[in-house]
């Protein structure tokens, strides 16, 4: 008798979301993500003069609230791939050093089944904190800069799709790669490919390998701001939403499809 | 019908070969003790059958299908040497979890895993957390989860590591009960005595290779214990 492949994945979520919450890293987390909370609070609370010169040229509230709210989310949103990167660089590689992933992997489960569930117990802790600090960003900017919530929404979409591309990629890295390493990794790649989308899309022409990553890897800062493009009309944002959102989902298939082709050829328990 | 076919399997680690074209079967019902010093490459032939790795050349066949398919393993139960289990969990939740891994539900789930409990010995700890019981009490976990959904094959590497006295005899006893259940055991253990009293063949590994394979009074001759056809095989291969 073999127990369905959803009942095995949901009995190993739970196990794989119970190991994550325990991670000491996880209050660390509750804590920045109150305290940056409250500073967003504290951006979008302030009373600003009716008017705002910049250059000599009047610029309207509701354009400069756009911007802010739309770093401040986009900050956010980047933090929060992080997060997830971090959380996946030694949750699936501490069960299999711990020796108890064997025992596990004994029974009648696919390495799929078992690296999926893994990898949707660092998703969830992720898009928890998101869905807090996203939704909590959200609903103060709507509120007080009457800013869409729609946008935010997609915002948030693209968030999670970064996340999935950044936790699978990690824990990829983290079956060949010290701990320490991976998290190196996961702030290098991050912070690299989200300056270079955030030069691309709205100062300098890239080049070279940059123009490559900007234009073919993960949308992680473009997709983010794509979605709120409407904040900042009348501002247009020079990506094809189309083309960002396919590029968003296709990197997020292809960092978990890595991970089970990865995972599969893995000797266990060395 | 085989529980287990090991086919000409060599296992390579770079330049280091684990096993040189090891052959071994194991029909239904039978018990096989794999018996070798450090290094001999038993564990090896272990990680081959659950699928944890894979062979370098040869084949490996667990009912039929190779251990890459999960429903290989389906009624397969193992216990590690160096058992780990999640510290955080408390007994009964670890054996639901593998009872239901196993493919156990409801009232079925839970009545095994009380049965289980029971039978080793442990059902006052089921509410601790492993994390706080000692070795010998998490061997008898490890005991107690393979017993789940009634395994056609068990495979025990080093069985009775960490139990005293007490809990080896009742490890002896389990083993006969699945025995008597018409389980498979593939059992590897360096305490002879063990292996010699639970299986009916043994096979004698050195240096990758089986040195001697057969019923045990094949393999033990008139004038001698198991102790030394151990000593004879091992030290003349």
């Amino acid at each position: 008798m073999r127990a369905s492949a959803s009942r095995v994945f949901r009995a190993l979520l739970g196990e794989a979301i119970n190991d994550a919450v325990r991670r000491r890293i996880v209050p660390a987390i509750a804590v920045v993500s109150l305290m940056s909370l409250m500073m967003v609070d504290g951006c979008t609370s302030c009373v600003a003069a009716p008017t705002i010169v910049q250059n000599g040229v009047p610029v309207e509230i509701p354009e400069v609230a756009g911007w802010t709210g739309m770093v401040i989310f986009a900050v956010l949103a980047l933090w929060t791939m992080v997060l997830a990167g971090v959380l996946a660089s030694d949750h699936l590689a501490e069960v299999l050093d711990d020796g108890t992933a064997p025992l596990v992997l004994s029974r009648p489960v696919s390495r799929a089944n078992f690296v999926t569930a893994r990898l949707g117990g660092v998703l969830v802790i992720s898009l928890v904190t998101g869905i807090i600090l996203l939704g909590g960003t959200a609903v103060l900017l709507v509120i007080r800069n009457g800013v869409s919530f729609g946008a935010a929404i997609g915002g948030g979409l693209a968030c999670a799709l970064g996340a999935t591309v950044v936790a699978s990629l990690a824990m990829s890295a983290s079956l060949y790669l010290p701990r320490i390493a991976t998290v190196m990794a996961v702030l290098v790649g991050v912070g690299t490919i989200a300056s270079l989308n955030a030069i691309g899309m709205f100062s300098v022409e890239l080049g070279g390998v940059a123009w490559a990553i900007d234009r073919f890897g993960p949308p992680l800062g473009t997709s983010v701001v794509t979605a709120l493009s409407s904040w900042i009309a009348p501002t247009e944002v020079p990506t094809d939403p189309l083309e960002v959102w396919i590029r968003a989902v296709a990197w997020a298939v292809a960092g978990v499809s890595l991970l089970v082709v990865v995972f599969r050829t893995q000797d266990i328990g060395k | 019908m085989n529980a287990l076919e090991f086919s000409g399997v060599t296992k390579r680690f770079g330049e280091r070969t684990a096993l040189r074209r090891v052959s071994f079967t194991l029909p239904e019902g039978s018990s096989l003790g794999l018996l070798g010093p450090n290094g001999a490459g038993k564990t090896t032939a272990l990680r081959l059958l659950l699928g944890f790795t894979s062979p370098t050349e040869g084949s490996v066949r667990l009912a039929g299908k190779s251990p890459g398919d999960p429903d290989s393993r389906i009624g397969v139960a193992y216990l590690p040497e160096s058992l780990k289990l999640p510290a955080r969990l408390t007994v009964r939740r670890l054996l639901q979890l593998h009872g239901t891994l196993a493919g156990l539900s409801g009232a079925e789930l839970e009545r095994e895993v009380d049965e289980s409990l029971e039978l080793t010995g442990i059902a006052d700890r089921a509410r601790d957390r492993i994390g706080g019981l000692s070795k010998g009490l998490t061997q008898r976990v490890g005991f107690a989860q393979a017993f789940l959904g009634k395994p056609r094959l068990m495979f025990l590497d080093e069985p009775t590591s960490g139990l005293d006295p007490i809990g080896v005899r009742a490890a002896r006893d389990w083993i006969q009960l699945a025995r008597d259940r018409g389980c498979s055991i593939l059992m590897s253990s360096h305490i002879l005595s063990e292996v010699e009293r639970v299986c009916d063949r043994i096979a004698i590994m050195n240096r990758g290779e089986i040195a001697a394979s057969g019923d045990i009074s094949q393999i033990v001759r008139p004038d001698e214990n198991l102790e030394d056809a151990f000593v004879r095989v091992v030290g003349a291969a």
